[in-house]
């Protein structure tokens, strides 16, 4: 484990009650829909940082680069020539039949052939010090701006800390994403598209917003004309947009080509976004890569596109819709975690050991019923992260999602989100499923 | 081969003033070895500038925006083409494979698939003929029972429908049977609105069949636009903001 100075820490973590306090001033938190109603709640920050070594976050680096970079090439592939599939390393029915996987889009290049300008892509360390890929998200990965804000609030309770640990400043996340946004900027100005203040990550949009430089718009205020997405400006005029982060699902975009009754959506946006005259951050059909189902076949495509080996593991993972796992997937059912490949979000996973034997063999004739819905991986072991709780150090389950960053590079956000479960029998720590948040120091030497 | 005059004019009329109105016409047919263009107009009626893109399905795309107060949309298209059905049209895209928002079936469907699926044998062409046979034996055509937004389970509930219902289930039926297929939307010597028909993969090119008329197409038949179902396909799409509550809407389409 990593060593930490920690007498002048210690300030900071004497400090929570404060920083939690600041953060829900600032307006930090996490927006959900339960049975059709809006809360917001407070995204909870616990001020015991998750420490990565210098030499382990390398290796993370590398191996996410490759991984990135394989999935960028898998989605021009499957827009385009669909070789992976021909060359029967994917099935083609995981490709058509995944909800991510959007025909509209067959045939469109986006500027330099990105499609995941920002992923998210969720990690775990074992209790061997293995990290193993969870999942790849590559629609629109949030939380990049918990740790962000909560590094310069840490920064103002506990300054010492810093000086007398290496901490890789993550403050850097603002230029890396202006410089994505920039490379993928068909001429005009930046944009962040929010669907507005009930979404669940409105605080984010609007921080990141600030950070870049970027107007924040809604919908309302965009329209296009003769292919290029403009701003309405206060003055009656127009700007243009060059490149459009927008934070909004891709069957919302554009009621034109997507979902008509879509009210937060830009007619005709996919007729610029065709034409070349606005890069669009992520790309859209980008599900078709993140989809659960897909997740089993990235080491293969790693070496399908890079002819490399991964460099990080997956968790061991079988999908029911081979004989052969369904048959292993059936013997050791009480041991496993299901996930719906439909679902996000923690929604729709099941561990095995949690159900009853009514409900396990219900579960059995639902997978039967519907192999390609579903995945099964092993309970991976994870590395407890100790939290507060009340004062005390209590020991939880913690993920972290790294953001990869793809432009003119691809380069991996030294920092990154760390959610833990705050219920001490849960694996998922999903923020949706009421967990919390640490920041992610990543030491440079 | 066939020389075809095409006349084709929408007239969409609102009972009060709207703006910032967006639309995407799918009008202009697509050019392809078994139709050619000698010529063709398009005129829209309040004057806009537009922008011409041709989507993932091969179809030609002309958007626009209009900005200030209008209580109508007219557009017309004109023109001349050469229909050649001698000729093979080969865009394959795999998803013509897998059932759309449309084509979906419902318990019923399937149960009727498995029920007539034992005589469908032979040739894809054969196995195409026989569904479009058993669907006409079973279907009846009769206008003002389903609209543009029924799926192919509701009309095959309703056992009525028009030309697009028609080609909906048939759709529906040949993806079940594995076989490909994608929904066409076009004008055609029968019909004096615009129609609907059905291509079909045979392995190497697309076959068309007229499934409300139980017949295979020929050079009598014009490809406006194409698609997984209805909604690639929809001739125009759009999106105004004012206080109408009510849009007409007058199509008229000649050939000659």
């Amino acid at each position: 484990m990593v060593q930490l100075k920690q007498g002048q820490f210690m300030q900071a973590v004497g400090n929570a009650n404060e920083i939690n306090e600041l953060l829900r001033r600032y307006g930090v938190k996490f927006g959900i829909y339960k049975n059709g109603v809006f809360n917001e709640q407070f995204f909870p920050f616990d001020p015991i940082p998750r420490v990565i070594s210098a030499e382990d976050f390398a290796s993370i680096e590398k191996g996410l680069v490759q991984r990135v970079n394989a999935l960028n090439e898998f989605l021009f592939d499957i827009y385009h020539e669909k070789n992976i599939v021909r060359d029967n390393i994917v099935p083609e029915d995981f490709i058509y039949i995944s909800k991510g996987y959007l025909a509209e889009c067959e045939g469109i290049t986006p500027k330099n052939k990105i499609y995941s300008h920002i992923s998210g892509i969720d990690l775990v360390q074992a209790k061997d010090g293995e990290w193993y890929i969870l999942e790849d998200n590559l629609r629109i990965p949030s939380g990049a701006s918990y740790p962000l804000i909560a590094r310069e609030l840490t920064r103002i309770a506990a300054p010492q800390a810093f000086e007398e640990n290496n901490v890789v400043d993550n403050r850097g996340y603002a230029e890396l994403l202006k410089e994505t946004m920039e490379n993928a900027n068909c001429g005009g100005v930046r944009a962040i598209l929010t669907p507005g203040r009930y979404n669940a990550a409105y605080f984010e949009h609007s921080y990141l917003a600030e950070l870049t430089g970027s107007v924040l718009v809604q919908n309302d205020e965009l329209f296009v004309e003769d292919n290029v997405l403009y701003h309405r400006t206060y003055s009656g005029g127009k700007t243009r947009i060059g490149v459009l982060y927008r934070r909004i699902a891709d069957e919302y975009l554009d009621p034109l080509t997507f979902l008509p009754g879509s009210l937060i959506g830009i007619p005709n946006l996919m007729e610029a976004y065709r034409s070349g005259n606005v890069g669009i951050i992520n790309a859209p059909g980008n599900g078709v890569a993140d989809d659960k189902g897909i997740y089993y076949f990235v080491p293969k495509m790693i070496k399908y596109y890079l002819g490399e080996e991964p460099i990080l593991k997956n968790a061991p993972t079988y999908l029911p819709f081979y004989d052969e796992d369904m048959k292993y997937v059936m013997d050791n059912l009480e041991s496993l975690v299901i996930k719906d490949v439909a679902e996000a979000g923690g929604y729709g996973v099941v561990f095995g050991s949690d159900l009853t034997k009514e409900k396990l063999e219900e579960f059995r004739k639902t997978i039967i019923a519907e192999p390609r819905r579903f995945i099964a991986q092993e309970v991976i072991d994870f590395l407890d992260l100790p939290i507060l709780d009340n004062g005390e150090k209590v020991m939880r389950k913690a993920d972290l999602r790294a953001f990869v960053l793809s432009g003119e590079q691809t380069k991996v956000w030294a920092s990154g989100l760390t959610r833990f479960s705050r219920n001490p029998d849960s694996f998922v720590v999903n923020s949706s499923q009421g967990g919390g948040f640490k920041d992610t120091w990543v030491l440079s030497r | 081969m066939k020389r075809i005059n095409f006349y084709y004019s929408t007239k969409l009329t609102f009972d009060d003033y709207v703006h910032n109105h967006s639309f995407a016409l799918r009008v202009i047919p697509p050019e392809n070895p078994t139709q050619k263009l000698l010529s063709c107009s398009l005129n829209i009626d309040p004057y806009v500038s537009t922008q011409q893109t041709s989507d993932a399905f091969g179809n030609n795309v002309t958007a626009g925006y209009i900005k200030g107060d209008h209580r109508f949309l007219d557009f017309e298209i004109k023109g001349i083409a050469n229909v050649d059905n001698t000729q093979y049209r080969t865009d394959f895209m795999p998803c013509y494979l897998y059932q759309s928002q449309y084509t979906a079936p419902d318990d019923d469907l399937k149960a009727f698939y498995s029920e007539i699926r034992g005589g469908c044998t032979g040739t894809v062409t054969e196995r195409a003929a026989y569904l479009c046979d058993v669907l006409s034996d079973k279907i009846e055509y009769g206008k003002g029972f389903t609209d543009t937004s029924t799926t192919a389970a509701q009309a095959f509930a309703l056992r009525k429908g028009v030309c697009q219902d028609f080609s909906h289930i048939l759709i529906s039926l040949l993806r079940m049977d594995g076989i490909a297929a994608r929904y066409i939307a076009g004008l055609a010597f029968c019909d004096g609105e615009t129609h609907s028909w059905v291509e079909y993969w045979t392995g190497d090119h697309w076959e068309g069949i007229d499934p409300a008329n139980n017949c295979s197409i020929n050079d009598d038949y014009l490809v406006i636009s194409q698609g997984r179902d209805f909604r690639d396909c929809a001739v125009d799409r759009g999106v105004m903001f004012g206080k109408y509550t009510n849009q007409m809407q007058l199509v008229r389409s000649v050939l000659s």
